[in-house]
């Protein structure tokens, strides 16, 4: 067991595309930590260098005290689980799992140990004489985690993993994998571009965005506080609403532009007049009576979803308004064409820099 | 969903199918039919009297020490050709699906030779082995040996068997190539995690994930060797040293074209017919089945 520092890890591919720009990171022993951000910002770059995979450009990676820079992926005690799964389609599930082992020359007797212990934990059993062109999705994913767990590594690295199942069955293999992880206890690198996925079983999130982590922290700590508008808005589903506004002369609050609503926030920190970006998730909008209403929205979209409804619509100003969304209980009855008034608790409302899009404290 | 047109008329489908059927007729049913026809006759060299002699041409085959030399001796450069020229390709198409600069040339040259005539690379080949004039020939005196496929057998042998795969080897490379970047790369860097070295990756993986290629063009380069390389051996050897190099195919247009036994060389390349046919049954049944994965 070990865990994974990353210093100042960078990669420049051979054709100039430059993937990754300094991560700096510590992954503590037995933490599970969730790799998170949009399509095409480095995150699978990030885990293939901890694999062996892609040569580091600069910067070090160390698996508990050793850097493995230079070592080839079969010498970095690592096991990764790709998004295809990379079965070997001609080999049995227990030839699958056991061929790890039988390279690094485990005796017969102790792979079938393993292996009939993997087996027994993922429930493949009664699969293990198949071919992987003879099992289901599902199924195939499980023996891809089993030849990953029994070769007992020190780390694990999961790319996108659950990304090639159905919707119910991505739900359960997540909470199977947290539960796994957590028996083994085995560090383990987790990249999606699920935010879902990444809030549920992260200890910590890496929020990566073009090459660069923006934050890094436990889930609810990124929900809370949020360290750019990037982060605000790729955590939370449904996603933050963003309106600009200007830091109220008073010092007391915000002032939504173009449509001279008022937010009290705790603006100490900005001088006023000071153009901001105002953050607020959809969930922290609470509808309030006429009078003490801080935002009312006119409504434009309503989706129904059960025991939440979403009402989108604008605040209505001056010419078309910014866009806003709420989420609203599902009991509660919206039509489209109604105004909802509504009011958010000062800690709820988000100031970010409209410029870089850092957070203001 | 199947596909299928349907045509109004009766015409329309018999002239569309017409072209591929005559050729067929002209080019394989009709000599097909004579060979058979005459493998039952005995005939004088001019023409001019025919008896029917059933089975005779066949048990005079079968008893002919000759004949049974040719076979064996087919046997072995059929072997010997598949088994270089396959294993060559598969080395060039294993380097060439490394390669990431200037992958277009390299291909491009390493397909030429399957665009050149067979009579042509033996021409070719003959050109450079020649015992007086041939460069790889001044060459091999250098290192002390005395080429002559004038007058040593193993020499032509080896010469033919050569030329023979040199021409395949363009083939199978395509279709190595093709296999090998058919087979996904993360199937490759999961070994690669899972401890294999590039021996025991290549081995254990990309080999047996490339059988059934490797086994359709067993069965192509086969059927090449048997029955494509007349003109090769026609261009460099005529068959010879004292009937060295006279395979089966050959031996075909040497007994009925210069030694002019009609009936005995129409019965060879009915068996030739029989061989041809027994590979491809073997082919259409076993690759779909046994060697999938
Ligand atoms: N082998 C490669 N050569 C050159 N550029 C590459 C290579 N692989 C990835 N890239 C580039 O590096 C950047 C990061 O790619 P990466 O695969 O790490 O993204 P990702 O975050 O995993 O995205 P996704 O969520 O779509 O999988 C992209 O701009 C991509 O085009
Ligand atoms: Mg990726």
């Amino acid at each position: 067991m070990a865990g994974l520092t990353f210093s100042g890890v960078r990669k420049t591919y051979p054709n100039g595309v430059r993937a990754v720009h300094g991560i700096d990171a510590s992954v503590g022993d037995g933490e599970l930590i969730v790799i998170v951000g949009p399509s095409g910002c480095g995150k699978s770059t990030l885990l293939r260098m901890v694999a062996g995979l892609e040569a580091i450009s600069e910067g070090e990676i160390r698996i508990g005290e050793r850097r493995v820079n230079e070592l080839e992926p079969a010498d970095r005690n690592i096991a990764m689980v790709f998004q295809n799964y990379a079965l070997y389609p001609h080999m049995s599930v227990f030839d699958n799992m056991a061929y790890g082992l039988r390279n690094r020359r485990t005796p017969r007797n102790e792979i079938a140990r393993r292996v009939a212990a993997a087996a027994k934990t993922l429930q493949l059993e009664d699969l293990l004489a198949r071919r992987p062109g003879q099992l289901s999705g599902g199924q195939r994913q499980r023996v891809a985690m089993g030849r990953a767990i029994v070769r007992e590594p020190d780390v694990f690295l999961f790319d996108e993993p659950l990304s090639n199942l159905d919707a119910r069955l991505r739900v359960q293999m997540r909470l199977e994998i947290r539960r796994l992880q957590q028996s083994l206890g085995t560090t383990s690198l987790y990249v999606t571009h699920d935010q879902v996925e990444a809030m549920t079983l992260a200890d910590r999130l890496i929020v990566m965005n073009g090459g660069v982590a923006e934050q890094i922290g436990r889930p609810l700590d990124v929900y809370r506080h949020p360290a750019t508008a990037f982060v605000a808005g790729f955590i939370g589903s449904p996603a933050m609403n963003f309106l600009p506004a200007t830091v109220a002369a008073t010092g007391s609050g915000v002032i939504i532009s173009g449509t001279g609503h008022t937010l009290t926030a705790a603006v100490t920190a900005c001088e006023p007049q000071r153009p901001v970006l105002v953050g607020l998730r959809p969930e922290h909008l609470l509808p309030a009576s006429e009078d003490s209403a801080a935002l009312k929205v006119a409504v434009d979209l309503v989706e129904a979803l059960g025991a939440d409804t979403l009402a989108h619509g604008i605040l209505p100003g001056d010419g078309a308004g910014p866009a806003l969304t709420v989420r609203l209980e599902g009991s509660r009855r919206v039509d489209v064409g109604d105004t909802v008034p509504l009011t958010v608790s000062p800690d709820h409302v988000h100031l970010f820099d409209p410029g870089n899009g850092n957070r203001l404290v | 969903m199947e596909k299928r047109v349907v045509f109004s008329g009766r015409w329309v489908p018999v002239l569309l199918l017409a072209p591929q059927v005559t050729i067929t007729l002209v080019f394989f049913i009709w000599p097909a039919s004579q060979a058979l026809y005459q493998s039952v006759l005995l005939e004088d060299a001019f023409g001019l009297s025919r008896k029917f002699v059933w089975l005779d041409n066949f048990r005079i085959l079968f008893a002919d020490p000759l004949y049974l030399d040719s076979f064996g001796r087919t046997a072995f450069f059929s072997s010997v050709t598949a088994a270089l020229s396959l294993g060559l390709a598969l080395v060039l198409a294993v380097m060439a699906d490394r390669v990431i600069k200037g992958t277009a040339l390299y291909r491009t040259f390493l397909i030429w030779p399957y665009a050149v005539a067979p009579a042509v690379a033996g021409v070719l080949w003959f050109f450079m082995f020649n015992p007086s004039i041939g460069t790889l020939t001044y060459l091999l005196r250098f290192l002390g040996y005395q080429w002559n496929h004038y007058l040593n057998g193993t020499d032509a042998m080896a010469l033919i068997i050569l030329a023979a795969s040199w021409k395949q080897v363009s083939y199978n490379f395509l279709f190595f190539l093709a296999g090998l970047q058919a087979i996904p790369r993360s199937l490759v860097e999961a070994a690669a995690i899972d401890g294999a070295g590039p021996f025991k990756r290549f081995r254990t993986i990309i080999f047996p994930l490339l059988s059934p290629t490797t086994f359709f063009l067993l069965v192509v380069n086969i059927v090449y060797a048997f029955f494509d390389t007349f003109g090769i051996v026609h261009a460099i050897t005529s068959g010879g040293p004292a009937q060295a190099t006279t395979i089966l195919v050959y031996k075909v247009y040497s007994d009925g074209f210069i030694g002019l036994d009609l009936g005995g060389s129409a019965a060879q390349s009915v068996i030739l017919m029989a061989v041809v046919i027994a590979l491809t049954v073997f082919q259409f049944r076993y690759i779909e089945r046994k060697v999938a994965y």
